[in-house]
C-alpha cells in the first residue's frame, strides 16, 4: 500500500491533519497491516464467523450501555425499570429486543465458527493456543447468557437462575460455596441479582475484550490457516488479502446478522413473564433455548440420584469441555481434510445430532405438561 | 544463506551491480527473489534459480550480464513491504541485512549485578500487596452467604381448605424477607398440604415421629406420626423448581415436577424422574380451630441427604 500522491501541490487541510496524526501514530503502517493479510487459498464465505462475533459483541455492548440508562438491578426495582424500558421508553423495546436477540444470534455464531474451525482442522499445530483462548471465550459467552437472563427479574429470569445455581452446587467439594458465592447467600434474592449484574455489565466484558485480543493477536500470530487441501503453488494462486475481498465478505455478513435480529426484535419483540417469585405459579421453568439440551437431558433416567445428577449436570459436560481443551494435544496428526479425518466427521456429526435431538425433544416435551 | 543487501553481484562473465531490495515469498517465508541495481540502468528481479552462490559480500550468478540485463524491469508497485503486511513468523526469516542493528545499554544498567534479586524482589512486592488485601475482598465478597436459620412459626391458612384425603392442596403464603439494605419486603412462597390416610401417613413416618433440628443440633419440633397432616415444601428436591398436583395417565394423581419430570406419590416418594430424595416434610403444627403454621424451611436439592439451607 503506497500512500498516493495528492494530485494537487499543496497539501489540503484535512491531509496536513491526516500526516499529522500519522507521523505520530503510524495509522497508515498499522492499518496496512491490519488489512494486507494475505489470505492463503482466497476469502471464503466459511470464514466470515469470527468477524460477525465480533460485530455482535459490539452491538451487544451498544445495546448493553443503552439500557443501563434505565434498567436499575434491585430486587424491587428490576422488574418495574425493565418493563417501563419495554413500554414506555422510546424505542427501549426495540433496544432490549435487539440485546436479547443479539445473544442468541451470538451461540448460534459461536457454533458455526467452532464447528468451522474445526471441521477445517484449524485448531492443530501451531494454532492450539488460539483453539484454548476460543474455548475460554465459549464459556463467558455462556456465562454472559446465564447471567443477563437473570436480570429482568421475572419468573423466567428466577427459575431459570435457580435450576442453573442448582446445577453448579452439584460441583464436588466446591460447589456449594460456589452457589452461595453466587447467590450471595442460601437462595436467589438481591445479593444475587446484584452480583449477576456485576458479573454481566463488568467482569464478562472485560474478559472477553482481553480474551478477544489476545484470540486475534495469537491468530495473527500464527496466520490464517487456510483451506484443508490444495498445493502450495493452487494456495498462493488465489490468495488475496483480507481487504478487500474477506472484508466485503464480512461486512455481508454483519449486515445479514444485524438485518435477521433486526426482523426477530421487530416480530418477536421481548415480553417479560411476572415478576420473580419463589412461587412458580403455572409457570414451567425452562433455561434459553441453547441450554435445553443440557435440560433434557437431567430429565434423563440415567441421570437420575444424587450421583447422576452430578454425572449428568456437571462430570459430562466438565468432561467434555475438557477433551475440546486438549483435543489439539492429543490429535496430533497434521492432516486437516476433514474427510480424511472420519473420526472428528462422525463425532461432530454425533455431537450436533444429539444436541439437536435433545432440544427438539424438550420442545416437544412442553405440550405433554399442560 | 539469504543474500545481503548491498552485496556485489557478479554474473557468469562480469560483475553487474548491487542487491538494493530482496523479495520474499509469503508462503514459503523464503527469499524467492533479488533485486539487482544494474550500476544506472534501472533494476532487475531476479529470481533465486539464477543464483549460483551467496557469501557475505558477494551473490554470484548462473547467468551472463546479458541474460539478467535482458529480464523486465524490476516494478517497484507491485510489491509492499514488510511493515506494510502482517505475515506470520515473516520477520524471523529475514536475515537479508548485513549485521546486527545494535542499540547501547545505558551506563547505569551495565553495572547492575542482581539483576534475577531485583526481579524477584519485584514480584514479592507486588503479593505484599495483593496478600493482605485478599482476605479483606474474600470476606466482602462472602458477606451474605451464610445466614442463619428462621425457626418461626408461619401462619398460612386453613385445613378447612382441603376437601379431600391424600390429595395435594397448595397453600400459598407470604414471608416476609429483610436483605441488607432494602426495604423490608413480601415474598411469594407455597407449601403442599394434605390430609393423609394412615397407609400413607406410615409411609411417610414409617413408624417415627419425625424430629427438626437447628444448626446446633437442639430439637426445634416434633411432628407426631399420628397427626394426618403433613406439609411438602414447594421446592422440588431434584434441582428447585416448584412442583404441582397433576394428574398422570398411568401413575394416578401425583406430584410432577415440570422441569426434569420428577414424580412423587401423596407420601412424597420417588416414583420416576430424576428426584434424589422424597420430597421434604415441614414443621406443622394444626390449631383446633385448622389454622395450620409452619416453620418454613428450605433444604438442598440434589442430595440424597436432607441439608438444611434456610
Amino acid at each position: 500500500m503506497q500512500p498516493t500522491p495528492s494530485s494537487s501541490a499543496q497539501p489540503t487541510a484535512l491531509e496536513k491533519v491526516i500526516a499529522f496524526v500519522d507521523e505520530r501514530v503510524g495509522l497508515k503502517t498499522l492499518q496496512a497491516k491490519m488489512l494486507n493479510e494475505p489470505v492463503p487459498g482466497g476469502s471464503r464465505w466459511a470464514y466470515i464467523f469470527g468477524s460477525i462475533l465480533l460485530f455482535i459483541f459490539i452491538m451487544q455492548a451498544v445495546t448493553g450501555i443503552l439500557l443501563m440508562f434505565y434498567y436499575v438491578p434491585t430486587a424491587d426495582h428490576a422488574y418495574a425499570s425493565t418493563q417501563y424500558i419495554i413500554h414506555d421508553v422510546d424505542y427501549g423495546w426495540f433496544l432490549l429486543s435487539y440485546h436479547f436477540w443479539g445473544s442468541t444470534a451470538m451461540v448460534v455464531c459461536v457454533f458455526a465458527h467452532m464447528s468451522q474451525v474445526f471441521l477445517w482442522g484449524a485448531y492443530k499445530k501451531p494454532r492450539e493456543l488460539i483453539w484454548l483462548v476460543g474455548l475460554a471465550l465459549f464459556g463467558l459467552v455462556m456465562g454472559f447468557g446465564f447471567t443477563g437472563y437473570l436480570l429482568p427479574w421475572d419468573q423466567r429470569a428466577y427459575w431459570a437462575t435457580t435450576v442453573g445455581v442448582e446445577i453448579m452446587d452439584k460441583t464436588p467439594v466446591v460447589g456449594d460455596f460456589m452457589a452461595r458465592f453466587l447467590k450471595g447467600g442460601p437462595t436467589p434474592g438481591q445479593m444475587t441479582l446484584s452480583r449477576f449484574f456485576v458479573i454481566h455489565v463488568m467482569i464478562l466484558p472485560a474478559a472477553l475484550m482481553g480474551l478477544a485480543g489476545l484470540h486475534l493477536f495469537l491468530f495473527r500470530k500464527a496466520g490464517p490457516a487456510g483451506p484443508f487441501h490444495g498445493s502450495v503453488e493452487e494456495l498462493k494462486a488465489k490468495s488475496d488479502y483480507f481487504f478487500p475481498r474477506q472484508v466485503w465478505k464480512d461486512i455481508v455478513g454483519m449486515v445479514t446478522v444485524f438485518l435477521a435480529i433486526c426482523a426477530l426484535a421487530f416480530w418477536e419483540p421481548v415480553v417479560l413473564l411476572e415478576e420473580a417469585t419463589p412461587d412458580p405459579g403455572d409457570y414451567h421453568p425452562e433455561p434459553e433455548w441453547y441450554f435445553l439440551f443440557l435440560f433434557q437431558m437431567l430429565r434423563l433416567k440415567i441421570f437420575a440420584g444424587e450421583f447422576g445428577q452430578f454425572l449428568g449436570a456437571v462430570a459430562l459436560p466438565g468432561a467434555f469441555m475438557a477433551f475440546l481443551a486438549a483435543l489439539p494435544f492429543i490429535d496430533r496428526d497434521p492432516e486437516r481434510n476433514i474427510f480424511k479425518r472420519p473420526i472428528a466427521l462422525i463425532g461432530w456429526i454425533v455431537v450436533m445430532t444429539t444436541i439437536l435431538i435433545f432440544t427438539v425433544s424438550a420442545i416437544i416435551n412442553r405440550e405433554f405438561l399442560d | 544463506m539469504q543474500p545481503k543487501l548491498k552485496s556485489k553481484v557478479r554474473a557468469a562473465d562480469r560483475e553487474i551491480g548491487e542487491v538494493t531490495r530482496v523479495i520474499m515469498d509469503p508462503l514459503s517465508r523464503e527469499v524467492s527473489h533479488i533485486v539487482v541495481s544494474l550500476n544506472g540502468s534501472g533494476e532487475r528481479q531476479v529470481a533465486m534459480v539464477h543464483v549460483q552462490s551467496v557469501s557475505d559480500h558477494v551473490v554470484e550468478l548462473r547467468s551472463a550480464a546479458s541474460e539478467i540485463m535482458a529480464l523486465p524491469a524490476f516494478k517497484r508497485d507491485d510489491f509492499v513491504t514488510t511493515h506494510e503486511i502482517e505475515i506470520a513468523h515473516l520477520d524471523e526469516n529475514i536475515h537479508v541485512a548485513p549485521g546486527e542493528v545494535l542499540v547501547p545499554i545505558p551506563e547505569l544498567e551495565k553495572s547492575v549485578k542482581r539483576r534475577t534479586f531485583f526481579t524477584n524482589l519485584t514480584h514479592a512486592i507486588g503479593f505484599l500487596i495483593g496478600l493482605p488485601i485478599a482476605y479483606p475482598v474474600l470476606r466482602y465478597l462472602m458477606v451474605p452467604m451464610y445466614q442463619p436459620f428462621d425457626n418461626s412459626w408461619l401462619k398460612i391458612g386453613n385445613v378447612s381448605k382441603i376437601k379431600q384425603d391424600d390429595v395435594g392442596v397448595q397453600f400459598k403464603y407470604k414471608k416476609k424477607v429483610k436483605e441488607a439494605y432494602l426495604p423490608e419486603a413480601e415474598i411469594e412462597k407455597n407449601v403442599w398440604i394434605l390430609k393423609t390416610t394412615s397407609p400413607v401417613l406410615e409411609k411417610i413416618y414409617q413408624g417415627k415421629d419425625m424430629e427438626f433440628r437447628d444448626a446446633a443440633g437442639n430439637s426445634v419440633w416434633v411432628n407426631k406420626k399420628e397427626v394426618p397432616y403433613v406439609a411438602f415444601s414447594g421446592k422440588c428436591p431434584h434441582l428447585g423448581c416448584g412442583y404441582k398436583w397433576r394428574h398422570h395417565k398411568l401413575l394416578g394423581d401425583v406430584f410432577l415436577c415440570p422441569c426434569h419430570l420428577s414424580i412423587y406419590d401423596a407420601g412424597g416418594k420417588v416414583l420416576d424422574g430424576p428426584a434424589p430424595r422424597p420430597l421434604d416434610a415441614l414443621p406443622i403444627k394444626v390449631s383446633a380451630s385448622g389454622d395450620v403454621q409452619i416453620i418454613d424451611m428450605e433444604f438442598k436439592a440434589g442430595t440424597k441427604a436432607q441439608v438444611r439451607i434456610i
